[in-house]
């Protein structure tokens, strides 16, 4: 096994250490699932904080989940690698606390973390052609067949939990993975614009936007300063402060935008 | 799955979208506690969220949609969206224009009074105080 050649070579020359893990956590996929997927969480880590580095300095001593969301946040990590580095996260946690994993589980996420290998190798070195051979899952120890059954069983098992959590999260996210995300978004706030546009032709509706400014506002406030979050009162209130200035500009502005129109249209009647 | 559950699915994910698109991109925990809300507090099932999803499904509908049959929602469930909806902003300590204005035109369409919007708005408040955000370190 271990003169074969690894699925993880071409990382090598990108980074040396996230290589070693990742060809570490190889060998052991199925003599040890446990250290595998440890080794794998830990190569997660390292190429979060590599990106947090050279993204967001100051975060880099967070923890992993926090560096994630951060990495997502910031456009860097798109929802399918955010999705593969929190599997690995979620199942190495769950290894490292002495919960039991098998070898499908670990497998599965050495296939998760050869995808991200080739989407992080690009991103360390940028502008790098990666060139990458097709997995090659690590093969099995010589089995009998009552270990082959089990370990076919297992991979089953381990096949209907994916579906399962794959059906979970289909149903739970606000957005599905087929989603053009910016495209949605766009149109939404066009239908928005449009609707504030109305309400400055039309008259605000019963429950006018700034009485939901000011319930958002003094609610924003209290969210800001609650441990949570825990902003002093003074700073919970400059930023409420600012994003209430922000909705008034913008209420502000589209009134302006109607009232010029109208004036538009009275100058083009009394020219006719 | 029944078309009821189907409708409310439908006007829960354009609402929350909604409120999500007014403001900053939301995160997948925002996403995913959008998701719960609408599993654990309107008692949708999986197969009524994921068809409410579906592309040709959603593709078609505009606000003007949505604010339509939030008005013929149930009192008490019309809250409990309104509640879903304003707990997305709070979730993100965010009340963009947009948002505000999203938040004004659904309570209005749902025909609320600045009361029962408040009320909405605090438990949103509550909700949102629990949920995880970056400042907050989560299960390493």
């Amino acid at each position: 096994m271990a003169d074969q050649p690894s699925n993880f070579d071409f990382l090598e020359k990108y980074d040396d250490r996230v290589a070693h893990l990742a060809r570490q956590a190889e060998l052991y996929v199925h003599s040890d699932p446990d250290s595998a997927l440890f080794k794998l969480r830990l190569m997660v880590e390292i190429m979060a904080r590599t990106l947090i580095e050279m993204q967001v300095p100051e975060l880099v001593d967070s923890d992993l989940s926090v560096m994630l969301r951060s990495l997502q946040r910031s456009g860097i990590l798109t929802r399918r690698e955010a999705d593969d580095m929190h599997a690995i996260r979620r199942d190495g946690n769950a290894a490292v606390h002495g919960y039991d994993s098998t070898t499908p589980t670990a497998m599965r996420r050495l296939r998760d973390a050869w995808r991200l290998s080739r989407w992080y190798a690009t991103l360390v070195k940028r502008g790098a052609k990666v060139q990458v051979k097709e997995f090659n899952p690590p093969i099995p120890p010589v089995e009998d067949a009552s270990q082959r059954a089990a370990r076919l069983r297992a991979e089953a098992l381990e096949e209907a939990v994916e579906a399962r959590r794959d059906r979970t999260r289909e149903a739970l996210l606000l957005f599905g993975d087929q989603d053009d995300i910016p495209a949605m978004r766009w149109r939404l706030r066009g239908e928005l614009r449009a609707l504030e546009g109305v309400a400055a032709a039309a008259g605000e509706p019963i429950v006018d936007a700034d009485f939901v400014a000011v319930v958002m506002a003094m609610d924003l406030e209290q969210i800001l300063e609650h441990p949570a979050w825990g902003q002093s009162s003074q700073d919970a209130k400059l930023n409420v402060e600012s994003q209430f200035a922000a909705f008034k500009d913008a209420h502000s502005d589209a009134e302006a935008a109607y009232l010029a129109e109208r004036a538009e249209l009275a100058r083009d009647a009394r020219r006719a | 799955m029944s078309e009821c559950d189907l409708g409310l699915a439908t006007t829960w994910f354009l609402a929350a979208r909604t409120m999500a698109c007014g403001g900053d991109e939301p995160s997948a925990a925002e996403e995913a506690a959008a998701g719960l809300f609408g599993r654990a507090i309107l008692g949708l099932d999986e197969d009524s969220c994921i068809a409410a999803k579906k592309k040709d499904h959603m593709q078609s509908l505009t606000l003007i949609d949505c604010m339509s049959m939030a008005g013929h929602l149930p009192r008490g469930t019309a809250d409990q969206v309104m509640t879903g909806v304003m707990m997305i902003a709070y979730a993100a300590a965010s009340m963009q224009p947009l948002q505000v204005r999203w938040a004004s035109m659904l309570a209005s369409a749902m025909e609320m009074s600045e009361d029962r919007f408040q009320r909405c708005c605090v438990n949103a408040r509550v909700v949102a105080s629990m949920l995880p955000h970056e400042q907050e370190a989560v299960g390493g």
